[in-house]
């Protein structure tokens, strides 16, 4: 008896998830390495590809879009395997070196400027169908249904994953994040102290807390992810992912609406690096 | 009427003007004094400029070499095309024909060098053909002006009672060359044919270059469109049959009205694919204003290179590494939105923020210089820092806070000094300074924001240090 529930659970499940694919039923993902964020994700493997996702930030970062652009930085690069990414901004403020230090190989990165929301959104809707693009990031705005879901055709067409930054221009109104969106995820990200290695002057690896606000045929979640190898010149390994799980912040329906913060009280740590103390000491 | 050296002149005369005894160079008083009722009009040499300009354009219908030559005159290198025509004799009368057409009067000569063509046109009976290699008998009874040389020289020999170029040729050279200067014996050399003349051709010769003359002019988008694909596919077959591929390629659309109406596409890497290239042109037809019909569609590809031929298997394996697969898309980018706006940035040897980068055409190659990972640099540079008022008790140290667009930031963590100065080698050095040091401190506030700062200058005892915050590392 038991048995024949979860059988039909099963097929129920199957049917709703064929549904939500829109029958296409292609179900690749790019795993996090760690089966707690893995498991809130369709099909329980991680981000899913040939989608775009929506990822934006709260208060001053939702006009710098810095902290978003970062992580989006960190969650494509596994996809140059496949083909070069294409950046599509309205503001010319991306600095690839600083891409280089989080480790994406912005050498073969094509950046496009745009002059309004629409021709963002039409530059990255080509994109994303021509073939052979690993992964598109673009800046805009908002998205509304009819736009997303001409997004989410091309993905399907050229098989290329994008990612939206909403970032509204500065002085602008605040962000239009329609109700509905056809976005496969969206992530709200924010920086998040970094906690430097006991001993060691200067900052940590770099923080980022990340919620999954909304995830088609997901849960949604929050977490802490760190770039170990964010600025430094050690050799990347490929199979990693670039992200790792800091802490479980919860896994719960509803992101935490305080976020945990360190315990320590805001005492002034050293600052300076060796430099600034060898002058002092010189 | 034009005004040269504090006289108001005729700069050019019509036809019916011409006939009363009117010409060029003469006072308008003394015009005016034979011709009271003259009709005058100030001379636009701008004007004419433009207008010799578009009748160059249009002769491509004739040769692809075309020179101009200000201020009235164009030269046509009709060298091993006059069968095309039927002969010297049919392509002239078809030129003057065409001209006529548009009610533009036309001298015109044709000979072995451009020299001896000049002179026929302007000094023959206007439509004379020199037969080949006998400029020297045609040019014998011309007068010396024929020979385009200066003005007082003209005089000089007019005076010496030299009024045929042929009795200028019967003279030791020695003896001209010393009373004329060297410039009466070249322009004689080139044109008997013994001396080299460069034209400077409006367009350089160009071999990859096709023309479409079409039986009754056409008008219609579809019909535009159909040229334009027709067109790319003939001279796309003579590329790929060369092993060559285009990165740019300009349609001339040429008008009833002689105005060709021309169309320029841009692509990342060299190509010869037609369906691809005539998809690229389409959009862009509807800048081409047809007036009263197209006659002729011309086009050219430029930045010609050798291009192998690429198997299905092979393209697949090359997208991973050289992005060939994605030229399509960034022509399409660049050509819809310029070619400026689409770029993939190269790293620049320089310390200082804003040098590092610097932007090249999308999939060319890739120079060998990189940025360091281990320098932390932003991920958003600001193209101008931004003032910031910080708190900083110890003088070279990070602030302990500082307020940023009206937000009070608390520093937890901070990193640096990295002490970047201007590039004193690249200036005179009297005007490198202190002052131009810029001490860079990464910077973590109580909420995890990273922030790239800095003091500009040295410390001073009594002086405000200033801080400027430059970019966010997010």
């Amino acid at each position: 008896m038991a048995g024949f529930r979860s059988g039909r659970l099963d097929a129920v499940r199957a049917k709703i998830a064929a549904l939500e694919t829109g029958g296409r039923g292609d179900s690749e993902s790019l795993s996090f390495g760690d089966v707690s964020v893995d498991r809130c994700f369709p099909g329980g493997g991680g981000l899913p590809l040939h989608r775009w996702h929506e990822l934006g930030g709260e208060g001053m970062e939702a006009e710098t879009a810095a902290a978003p652009a970062a992580f989006v930085a960190l969650l494509a690069r596994p996809l140059l395997k496949m083909g070069p990414a294409v950046w599509i901004a309205r503001q010319d403020d991306l600095h690839p070196p600083g891409l280089a230090g989080l480790g994406f190989p912005a050498g073969g990165l094509i950046e496009v400027w745009v002059r309004d929301e629409a021709q963002a959104l039409a530059a990255a809707e080509d994109a994303l169908g021509a073939s052979g693009v690993g992964a598109v990031i673009v800046e805009a705005q908002a998205c509304d249904l009819t736009a997303g879901r001409r997004l989410q055709l091309a993905c399907e067409k050229g098989r290329a994953t994008g990612f939206l930054i909403a970032r509204r221009p500065f002085g602008g109104g605040a962000p239009g994040i329609a109700g509905g969106s056809a976005a496969a995820t969206r992530w709200s990200i924010a920086s998040a102290p970094s906690a430097p290695a006991p001993g060691r002057p200067g900052l940590g690896p770099p923080r980022w807390r990340a919620s999954l606000e909304r995830c088609r045929g997901g849960r949604p979640g929050a977490w802490l992810f760190e770039s170990p190898g964010a600025y430094s010149d050690t050799e990347i390994q490929d199979d990693a992912h670039p992200l790792r799980l800091v802490a479980e912040l919860g896994d719960r329906q509803l992101a935490p609406a305080q976020p945990a913060r360190p315990a320590s009280p805001p005492i002034r740590f050293p600052v300076g690096g060796e430099d600034a103390a060898r002058r002092r000491r010189a | 009427m034009e005004t040269s050296r504090g006289t108001r002149r005729l700069a050019a005369v019509g036809r019916a003007a011409a006939a009363l005894g009117l010409f060029p160079g003469q006072k308008a008083a003394d015009a005016l004094a034979y011709v009271p009722d003259l009709v005058t009009a100030e001379a636009e040499p701008e004007a004419d400029a433009q207008a010799l300009r578009a009748l160059v354009d249009w002769c491509v219908r004739f040769s692809p070499a075309v020179a101009p030559d200000p201020p009235d005159g164009l030269f046509l290198d009709i060298t091993g095309l006059a069968h095309l025509w039927g002969g010297e004799a049919a392509l002239v009368a078809d030129f003057r024909r065409r001209l006529a057409r548009n009610d533009l009067p036309v001298v015109c000569g044709v000979a072995d060098t451009p020299g001896a063509a000049w002179a026929l046109a302007r000094h023959g009976d206007g439509a004379s053909l020199c037969p080949p290699g006998r400029q020297g008998e045609v040019l014998d009874h011309l007068p010396p002006s024929a020979l385009r040389i200066s003005e007082p020289a003209c005089a000089q020999l007019e005076r010496l009672g030299l009024r045929r170029i042929g009795e200028v040729r019967r003279l030791p050279r020695s003896q001209l060359a010393r009373r004329f200067g060297l410039e009466l014996i070249t322009r004689l050399d080139q044109a008997m044919g013994e001396a080299p003349e460069a034209l400077a051709f409006r367009r350089p010769a160009n071999p990859w270059f096709d023309r479409l003359a079409l039986a009754e002019p056409i008008s219609t988008p579809e019909d535009l469109a159909r040229v334009c694909g027709d067109i790319v596919e003939r001279l796309c077959a003579r590329l790929s049959a060369e092993g060559q591929g285009a990165r740019r390629f300009e349609i001339a659309y040429h008008r009833v009205d002689g105005r060709p109406q021309t169309v320029e596409v841009g692509l990342a890497v060299g190509a010869r694919e037609a369906p691809r290239i005539t998809r690229l042109f389409l959009p862009r037809l509807d800048q081409v204003d047809p007036g009263f019909g197209v006659e002729q569609v011309t086009l050219a590809a430029f930045e010609v290179e050798a291009l192998s031929a690429s198997q299905a298997a092979l393209a697949s394996e090359q997208a991973a590494g050289g992005g060939i697969e994605i030229a399509p898309l960034v022509d399409r980018l660049a050509n819809r939105l310029g070619a400026e706006r689409v770029w993939t940035s190269q790293a620049v040897e320089s310390h200082v923020p804003e040098r590092a980068v610097a932007r090249r055409a999308p999939l060319s190659p890739e120079p060998p210089a990189r940025w360091d990972p281990a320098q932390p640099r932003p991920i958003r540079l600001f193209r101008r820092p931004e003032p910031i008022e910080a708190t900083a008790p110890v003088p070279d140290d990070p602030p302990v806070q500082f307020r940023w667009r009206g937000q009070l930031h608390r520093v937890r963590l901070a990193e640096g000094p990295e002490r970047i100065a201007e590039e004193w080698w690249k200036a005179p050095i009297g005007a490198v300074s202190a002052t131009h040091v810029r001490d860079y401190y990464r910077v973590e506030d109580q909420a995890g924001g990273r922030f790239w700062i800095f003091r500009a200058g040295l410390y001073e005892a009594g002086a405000p240090a200033r801080w400027w915050l430059h970019g966010l590392f997010g």
